[in-house]
């Protein structure tokens, strides 16, 4: 048997391994690369997180649920198409470069457009998830393949620079040296971390996560709540779309792609458990941390480009190891009282009448 | 650790376990209890929640250690217990919710791991399909075994794990309320089914709270009690008033509280009908009043209590509460109407495990600690959480405490906490003992008590008749979905053995 | 003896569904187009889609036992890179060594089958979820396919090797131009063949099922689980091997980017196929249909001059399509399920209206 408190303390360690592993990190390449811990540095650290970041919130509320949205790049995709397709003048496509549609909308109706877009769009994979019964693993995967092919379709996969400055601002822009990406993620976070935690809603997400049964019989309705979550990551996964196309000043056909398996990676290694009801905000914040100095370490480490993907894939794949032996341990813990009730309930189970 | 020992050897005993105890931190669970099954009978045990039926059986198929004791099969003592040696020793067991291959067909699960090949050493499937169905008629068993097995009724799958276990050479089969979803029509499939293999020589220990169907069925019965054995006796030699008595005791100090019952009626249900689960059910339910309902599974019981709260469907009558209408479409509208409810199964309906006692707590009551912009007002919270806490005696490190981590009785208690926090006009309470230890067990008395004193109305579904006793004012019985019969304190006619027949739908003596 | 038993012909028709869109997407086309019927395009429908079908019976197999398998488009990457590798002189791009193609082949299935093997241990032995530990694997692999390669595409392969992918076995001379019987065409066919004998008539096939359905019943039948799991890791690595090797054969040419981001139209074609991603349901030859269906829309769409970039966008609906009618005949079958059990009692049957109850 273990002491309080040596098992509160692998209790806390386990809670917020995430937090240990990104201090190490901190340690690690602060002592052995030059300016890593420089402004600029974190500056760009920051600015490439933030993308991924924006992300990371829909798809940890998914996860927060046990559900998962993988068309949250399909999003990115289709919202980045439209918006440029909106706004950009018409010309004729050549070498793979092309205009919009013509209209020419100003970016300050563009912007509400794409964002009530993501919208939507999580609307209809919530409606159909929660309303119509639907699997939401093949619910959201159709719906990545649709939206994925809509963009590439209206883009005819050629790309449309020239964006303009005023879309650009929230990509590309600086309020005061600092870039409005990295406050609007920051932002971003602040407000879902406060959302999830000391909102009705969180609180809703969470209950729903873990135990939709109890939760219904809790008075909640599951299926506003993941209609609700489905749209909130829809919404995001916009944003995310209109930052990044920001930041680039070019739709690029297939933005995005690939992203979604990034998001996840993220969120988990931030603690937050694919099983529902599980992990927070500011965890899965971690988690983009440090996938985004894991990334701009290699990238001063001088690792050749074309290695980075190869090893950053295997840092990922030793978080993940050790955190299933985290849950392996958090398994075995715990105090010895439930075990007993745990057999008295099977005994009074077993024979109700 | 089963203990060697020198047995008389009986020809006619299969199975004969001696001496037999076990006990839990805190707890008893068997004592000495001595068990003996007789080649080729239906034995049926009974006994009332928590009598240690599935703690002698968990020692009997190797999945619990007994303390001291011996188990002998065939005149042979085991000196190992362990799942497999059981198995192999011919002991199987058939739970209430039967583990097959679902997607997979009958011939497949009967099969499984040892298909018959053709010369290629590939999968035969004209011989499975034969072989399988062959098996199956040998056993007098119809069903289309290329059939999947999730199309199968609850009555199937329990023949086909019968089946399953004698293909594997099964001398004992365990049989856990096989009935318990079953009807009629299904019930006597079944039976026809068991006898037949009866009669091959096939030994049955047969689990049931529906006593009736332990006479239609079973040779003999050992009644448990309190983790002992209170007897045995041949089948015809007993009756169901007798095998009540037994199964209740007598001279035990339970737990009696005071009536608290008001004048005023708060909550009326009248002639209320649900296709399929209950009809013509009314009763009425006063300030401060506690109410016991009880009934077998299948009477109606449980579909009554969660059409009460808006979990399923109510069907068609009139509730009233405070003389308003009431018809909850959801738990939101029964807990805003003044309804809580408090669900038998706790860990699927009562409590968010992951999440702490502080949000559990809350859950109920989130709407009105909503303040500015939807902010949650955390030290109303806190406040709240940490005056249940207090109040119903929760044992916990803190409010932060997952109540995955808390035991079962505290658990309990953390629903309750959530139910009380709505402060109802009536409190629906499902088995609220259940699965508890003795001392969580008073407590939770007692905050019934305090709940009823307090003005609210509490009806308590339960199965658990000398509890009820002790606890309420009136018990109403439920039998084939109605209400059979009613038995209170001012007629001084709540005698266990009275109610208990009356649940197992006997005609009974104590007209109300 | 009650039970549900839904319209035959409509449950039927349910079980089935795949082959009534093939054949829909197939009248369709016919009719919408005159060359889609053409001996060339006919010819050509399977090989453009063999590497793709390829992946598809590799998830076929992870799904039978409950399982994913995402990192299969790197493998596909990773094991076409490694052969061109060791084909090509290094003039071409390749380390020069110029090893004989045969040899490669092997040697590139074993890498498939390695990787697998690797896969299978984590999620089995070490506990590792299985989509995280593929997400990982996926990005580990196509990152080792950038960094193994010359940064550019290798190509000029011998005819050996590219024999596989791009080979023709006949050429049919008719009015209307040429049917080509292709060599990847029919290996697709075999392979399904192989894996449909394989799953349906083995005991390991079988045991396969039984892991997907129900994991603890298939232990306490004696099967071993993790055995059953890796196994079919191992096999869903080499079918992505092979999968390398039509690709690189099929374009003679092999770049770091092949097989990226197919992995979701691959579970798409897997699950409109009839394979459940929860295991023990749906077989090969389904999961085939669903190869032909997504190769179909691919061909049919592009011989009418359709922008390609609508497949996905009509992959993706047909498949919102699909999982909308499972979830309405659960919804079917639990109503039948219900009146039946009401069938059996009388309770409540003495009231006037039921309507309101």
């Amino acid at each position: 048997m273990r002491t309080p408190n040596r098992h509160d303390l692998l209790e806390f360690l386990t809670r917020h391994f995430i937090w240990v592993v990104l201090v190490f990190t901190v340690v690690v390449f602060g002592l052995t690369i030059k300016g890593y811990l420089g402004l600029a540095n974190i500056a760009n650290i920051l600015i490439t997180g933030s993308v991924l970041g924006v992300m990371v919130i829909g798809q940890s509320l998914c996860l927060m649920a046990r559900k998962l949205d993988l068309s949250a790049e399909g999003t990115v995709s289709l919202v980045a198409v439209v918006a440029a397709w909106l706004m950009l003048p018409y010309r004729e496509t050549d070498l793979a470069q092309a205009g919009g549609l013509g209209v020419e909308l100003d970016p300050l109706i563009v912007i509400p457009l794409i964002l009530a877009l993501g919208a939507l769009i999580g609307f209809v994979n919530g409606f159909m998830i929660m309303k119509l019964n639907m699997n939401f693993f093949i619910v959201t995967l159709a719906m990545q393949l649709v939206l994925r092919g809509l963009a590439l379709a209206i883009s005819e996969g050629a790309i449309m620079p020239g964006t303009p400055a005023a879309f650009n601002w929230l990509g590309g822009g600086r309020i005061a040296g600092i870039p409005v990406s990295v406050i609007a993620t920051i932002g971003l976070y602040l407000v879902f971390g406060f959302v999830m935690s000391r909102m009705q809603f969180g609180r809703k997400v969470y209950a729903v996560g873990a135990n939709e049964d109890a939760a219904r019989a809790s008075g909640f309705s599951p299926a506003r709540t993941v209609i609700l979550v489905y749209t909130a990551s829809g919404f995001l996964a916009a944003l995310a779309g209109w930052m990044l196309l920001g930041r680039l000043e070019t739709s690029v056909p297939n933005l995005g792609i690939g992203l979604t398996l990034n998001v996840v990676a993220a969120a988990v290694i931030g603690g937050v458990s694919l099983k529902g009801g599980e992990g927070s905000i500011i965890g899965a914040f971690a988690g983009v941390l440090f996938l985004a100095m894991v990334n701009n370490a290699l990238n001063l480490m001088n690792v050749d480009p074309l290695w980075v993907n190869a090893v950053r894939g295997l840092i990922i794949l030793v978080a993940l190891i050790i955190d299933a032996q985290k849950t392996r341990y958090a398994g075995r813990a715990g105090p010895s009282a439930p075990t007993t009730t745990v057999v008295a309930d099977a005994d009074q189970n077993a024979a109700v009448s | 650790m089963v203990e060697t020992g020198a047995l008389p050897r009986r020809d006619m005993t299969l199975l004969d376990m001696r001496g037999i105890s076990k006990s839990y931190p805190g707890v008893k669970a068997l004592e000495d209890a001595d068990f003996a099954v007789r080649r080729g009978e239906i034995h049926g045990l009974v006994g009332k929640n928590g009598a240690g039926k599935s703690t002698l059986m968990g020692i009997l198929m190797g999945i619990r250690e007994a303390d001291s004791g011996t188990i002998a099969i065939e005149g042979e003592t085991l000196h190992q217990a362990s799942p497999q040696t059981m198995i192999d020793a011919g002991i199987s067991y058939v739970p209430q919710h039967i583990n097959l291959l679902n997607t997979l067909t009958v011939a497949e699960n009967i099969l499984v791991g040892n298909l018959p090949k053709n010369r290629f050493g590939l999968v035969d499937w004209k011989a499975v399909n034969e072989d399988s169905q062959a098996r199956l008629s040998r056993l007098g068993l119809k069903l289309d075994v290329r059939q999947p097995v999730e199309g199968l009724s609850v009555a199937e799958r329990t023949m086909l794990a019968i089946a399953k276990a004698l293909f594997n050479d099964a001398r004992l089969i365990i049989l856990d309320e096989p009935t318990a979803a079953l009807s009629r029509v299904d019930i006597d499939l079944l039976f026809g089914f068991v006898r037949a293999q009866q009669e091959q020589g096939v030994a049955f220990i047969y689990i049931s709270h529906h006593l009736e169907e332990v006479f239609e069925i079973c040779d003999r019965v050992t009644v448990m009690r309190d983790g002992r054995i209170v007897g045995m006796r041949a089948i015809n030699e007993i009756d169901v008033a007798d095998l009540i008595h037994m199964m209740v005791g007598g001279g035990v100090e339970e737990y009696q509280r005071e009536s608290s019952a008001g004048h005023e009626l708060v909550f009326e249900v009248q002639d209320l009908s649900r296709r399929g689960a209950y009809e013509h059910v009314s009763f009425a339910l006063r300030r401060g009043e506690v109410i016991g309902i009880s009934g077998l599974q299948g009477s109606g019981v449980d579909e009554l209590a969660q059409g009460l709260f808006g979990l399923e469907r109510m069907g068609v009558g009139d509730v009233t509460i405070a003389g308003e209408a009431y018809r909850p479409g959801s738990p939101k509208s029964a807990f805003e109407a003044g309804v809580a409810y408090l669900p038998q199964d706790r860990h699927r309906y009562g409590l968010v495990q992951l999440r702490s006692v502080r949000e559990n707590v809350t859950y109920s009551v989130l709407d009105r600690l909503v303040g500015r912009l939807g902010v949650l007002m955390r030290q109303d919270e806190q406040a709240i959480t940490e005056e249940y806490i207090d109040k119903l005696g929760i044992v916990t490190p803190g409010p932060e405490q997952r109540t995955l981590l808390l035991s079962g009785g505290n658990q309990q208690k953390v629903v309750f906490a959530k139910l009380a926090a709505t402060q109802p006009a009536v409190l629906i309470l499902h088995e609220p003992s259940q699965g508890v230890d003795v001392q969580a067990k008073v407590d939770i008395f007692n905050i019934i008590n305090d709940l009823s004193r307090q003005g609210v109305a509490i009806m308590i579904i339960s199965s658990e008749v000398r509890e009820l006793i002790g606890l309420c004012d009136r018990i109403l019985v439920m039998y084939e979905g109605r209400i059979t019969k009613e038995f209170s304190r001012a007629a001084d006619n709540m005698q266990p053995e009275d109610i208990l027949l009356a649940i197992e739908g006997g005609p009974g003596d104590a007209d109300a | 003896m009650k039970r549900a038993e839904p319209n035959r012909l409509v449950s039927l028709m349910v079980d089935n569904l795949i082959w009534l869109f093939v054949l829909g997407a197939f009248i369709a086309f016919s009719l919408l187009s005159d060359r889609f019927l053409s001996p060339y395009n006919l010819g050509n429908i399977l090989l453009r889609s063999a590497a793709f079908g390829m992946l598809v019976l590799s998830q076929a197999y992870t799904f039978i036992t409950g399982n994913f398998d995402l990192s299969v488009e790197s493998s596909l990457g990773l094991t076409a890179m490694f052969a061109a590798l060791m084909l090509v002189t290094s003039e071409a791009g390749g380390l020069g060594w110029q090893l004989d193609p045969l040899l490669v082949i092997l040697l590139m299935l074993i890498l498939g089958g390695l990787i697998g093997l690797f896969n299978g241990v984590l999620i089995t032995k070490v506990g590792v979820n299985n989509l995280l530990v593929t997400i990982a694997m996926l990005f580990v692999l196509r990152g080792a396919t950038y960094g193994i390669s010359p940064g550019t595409s290798i190509s000029f392969f011998p005819k050996e090797f590219t024999w596989l992918g791009g080979g023709t076995l006949a050429r049919i001379v008719t009015d209307d131009g040429n049917f080509v019987l292709s060599v990847a065409g029919i290996f697709v066919i075999l392979a399904f063949l192989v894996g449909h004998i394989h799953t349906r008539y083995t005991q390991f096939g079988r045991n396969m099922y039984a892991v997907g359905a129900d994991a603890d019943a298939a232990r306490a039948a004696g099967i071993n689980v993790d055995r059953v799991v890796i196994i079919v890791y191992i096999i869903a690595g080499v079918c992505a091997a092979f999968a390398g090797l039509l690709q690189a054969g099929r374009l003679n040419a092999a770049t770091p980017t092949m097989g990226a981001n197919l992995i979701f139209a691959v579970h798409g074609a897997a699950i409109i196929g009839g394979m459940s991603i929860y295991g023990g349901r749906g077989n090969i030859i389904g999961a085939f249909g669903g190869v032909l269906l997504w190769s179909i829309l691919d061909t049919g769409l592009n011989i009418m001059g359709v922008s390609p970039f609508w497949i996905d966008v009509s992959r993706g609906l047909l498949l919102l399509f699909a999982v909308l009618l499972d979830a309405l005949r659960v919804r079917y079958q639990h109503n039948v399920q219900m009146r039946l059990a009401l069938a059996d009692t009388t309770v409540g049957l003495g009231d006037k209206e039921q309507s309101g109850g």
